[in-house]
């Protein structure tokens, strides 16, 4: 029996005791999805149903993006904001849990409302990275077997385990500790200790080659773009009620996937995410065509901590560092006009 | 119009032959190990392994971005029409059938110009599909993987040739242009591309379609759009993935008196789409937007233009970060 089989029945008798005795109307958790690799988001409201409740490698999504707007009331929408706010309980990952608090001290979630259950993690599968690792199969089913890998049945009948290594997450890899220092519940058992962070490897690696090749890089990578908007509406930091993006008067950015657009389009997500971006990857696995789009994401938030020694999602209190101002910032990196 | 083979050896030349009256874009590998469809460089292998692009082919047809129209001081100009016979080597059936869903759109009464003269300038040679995946439903809209509705020409692969038959005028042409290089397929090999197809089409997911239209028609205030919409992003991704989605915007983009108008993908997912001038937006949440994908797709098309606007590729199966799944929501839609 695989370690999540244990965790995700500890998680159903948690939801269930929670909704049970109505600490919470909803539960956000993962459910079975259609296809191998996948699970999809689940909005728990009976007890007697928490059986539906799923934890395995493939709960790739980060709930915390749902929080804001169970608590937001929709524009438009009759009579929105007369009901009461719902308490909601939430199955999350450390990464993710480190969400949820950078929404708490943003105040943009109720923390009153919320029951957060921390879901030990071992770290989650990139499904782009199993198709592929599959060698042109189609796999017909995937679970995870009692080392941490991943068993496929593929379309011709046989059956294939995929290491965990080779198919986890980016983010995961480069996750420098799976548990958060704050939650309600927690379900499983929490892996100790913190390692360096992956990120800035990669970053280091990036910088070091010449101007040219970083700039052939950004544009291979921005030129395979479609300018949907998953990766900004997978991250539960972007919460605007309306982006700028999304403007029409006036239009800050063209539409299409005119390179300057869509240079622009990521540029800007990036900076907003400054000091706010806790490289949970729901980006970079929300994205249709595989587009690396932690990079910049994770550059900057690197650049936050060497500046302000501010990590995002570690403290419920305090000001964001990026809506502080203090006399002494240090400020070289301000260029003049 | 007869069955004819070509040896999978002769395909770079017949490519290459294609290529002396156009631009040539085949299945190659990229990279990152995904096959996409790209322009046909005699040093790059054609690839046949794979199920399908991770992006449709309607691009070609209705590009994300297209400037529509120039003007200068108060006078429009002629738009520029891109030249140029282009050749799609390896579209398979579901993204050909698509092009069919939007000739639909784009030619009708007021034939669209632009589209027009891009799938004019089109030959499309379809690639049957001899293996699917498991968002595959083709079959459940009124395709099939071996459907050469769409396009020129229908291609099927066989152990060391491909079976062609021409599905126009057009695609007949292509073939007798050809003609040294094919000859006429037997019997058995005629047998050996349908049991392929049969093979694959056994593979498919079966999706209850044939009655969605009186389905949807009693389902505008079901619980499950609720469901679909409390999980729904709001992203797009399905929408932009789809060879079937055609909603667009036009923009101009003036600086001084000189300007231009372009034609942008638009989506029913993003709230924008329907806002109006005064502030009030008919779909407010992911619950009705989500309904009207599937209502568009599955009752308006049905009711306006006899077929569905969908063709079973999968790929918003696929794409959605939430593993939404249409299938999924048209079986619940109960009876």
């Amino acid at each position: 029996m695989s370690a999540s089989r244990e965790v995700e029945a500890r998680l159903r008798e948690t939801a269930e005791k929670l909704l049970r005795e109505k600490k919470v109307s909803v539960f956000l958790g993962y459910e079975k999805a259609s296809l191998p690799f996948r699970t999809t988001p689940l909005f728990l409201t009976h007890a007697e149903e928490a059986e539906r409740l799923a934890w395995n490698p493939f709960c790739a999504v980060n709930l915390a993006v749902y929080l804001p707007r169970l608590f937001a009331t929709h524009v438009g929408v009759r009579d929105a904001g007369t009901a009461a706010p719902p308490a909601v309980g939430i199955a999350l990952k450390g990464c993710d849990m480190r969400s949820v608090m950078a929404l708490i001290q943003e105040r943009q979630v109720r923390r009153e409302n919320l029951v957060l259950v921390e879901v030990a993690c071992a770290g989650i599968v990139d499904g782009r990275k199993a198709e592929k690792a599959l060698g042109g199969r189609e796999a017909l089913g995937a679970g995870e077997d009692g080392q941490g890998n991943i068993r496929v049945v593929v379309d011709d009948g046989s059956e294939i385990t995929l290491q965990r290594e080779d198919v986890s997450s980016e983010a995961c890899r480069e996750c420098r500790y799976s548990a958060s220092p704050y939650h309600d519940v927690m379900v499983g058992v929490p892996m100790e200790g913190e390692k360096a962070d992956g990120s800035r490897r990669r970053i280091a690696e990036f910088e070091s080659r010449p101007l040219e090749s970083r700039w052939a890089s950004f544009q291979q990578t921005f030129s395979k773009c479609i300018r949907c908007n998953a990766c900004r509406q997978a991250c539960p930091m972007c919460y605007c009620k309306t982006c700028v993006f999304d403007q029409n008067r006036p239009s800050w950015i063209g539409a299409g996937t005119e390179s300057s657009d869509v240079a622009l389009y990521h540029l800007v997500r990036a900076l907003h995410l400054a000091g706010r971006c806790t490289g949970c990857g729901a980006c970079e696995r929300a994205c249709p065509v595989g587009i690396d789009v932690r990079l910049l994401t994770r550059k900057l938030c690197v650049e936050v901590e060497e500046l302000y020694g501010y990590r995002p999602g570690e403290a419920l209190e305090g000001i964001p560092v990026l809506s502080s101002f203090a006399m002494d910032d240090p400020q070289e990196f301000v260029t003049e006009p | 119009m007869t069955e004819k083979l070509l040896s999978q050896a002769n395909l770079e030349r017949l490519l290459s032959r294609l290529a002396d009256g156009g631009a040539v874009w085949v299945p190659g590998r990229e990279e990152t190990g995904d096959v996409a469809i790209m322009p046909w460089l005699p040093e790059n292998p054609v690839t046949l392994d794979y199920r399908n692009f991770l992006q449709s082919p309607k691009v070609f047809f209705f590009p994300q971005n297209q400037t529509l129209l120039r003007f200068e001081d108060g006078k429009s100009k002629e738009p520029i029409l891109p030249e140029g016979e282009v050749f799609l080597f390896g579209v398979r059936p579901c993204d050909a059938r698509a092009l069919t869903v939007l000739d639909r759109v784009f030619l009708g009464d007021r034939g669209d110009p632009y589209y027009a003269h891009l799938r004019q300038r089109t030959t499309v040679i379809a690639l049957a599909c001899t293996r699917t995946m498991a968002s595959c439903f083709c079959s459940s809209v009124g395709g099939g993987p071996g459907d050469g509705t769409g396009a020129d020409v229908l291609a099927v692969e066989l152990a060391e040739d491909l079976l062609l038959k021409a599905q126009t005028d057009k695609g007949e042409s292509l073939l007798s242009s050809g003609a040294d290089m094919l000859r006429e397929a037997g019997e058995a090999a005629v047998e050996e591309s349908q049991e392929r197809i049969r093979n694959a089409e056994s593979q498919l997911a079966r999706v209850r379609t044939e009655d969605s239209v009186r389905r949807l028609r009693d389902a505008f205030d079901l619980p499950l759009w609720e469901a679909a919409g409390l999980k729904c992003l709001g992203c797009g991704a399905c929408s932009f993935l789809c060879p079937t989605c055609h909603c667009f915007d036009i923009t101009d983009e003036v600086r001084g008196g000189v300007g231009r108008r372009t034609r942008t993908w638009d989506c029913c997912a993003y709230p924008l789409f329907t806002l109006q001038g005064s502030g009030h937006n008919p779909r407010p949440t992911a619950r009705e937007r989500w309904r009207q994908r599937v209502m568009h797709k599955f009752r308006y098309a049905v009711e306006s233009f006899d077929t569905p606007f969908c063709v079973g590729c999968g790929r918003c199966i696929r794409s959605c970060p939430v593993a939404l799944d249409i299938r999924t929501t048209l079986r619940d839609l109960g009876a």
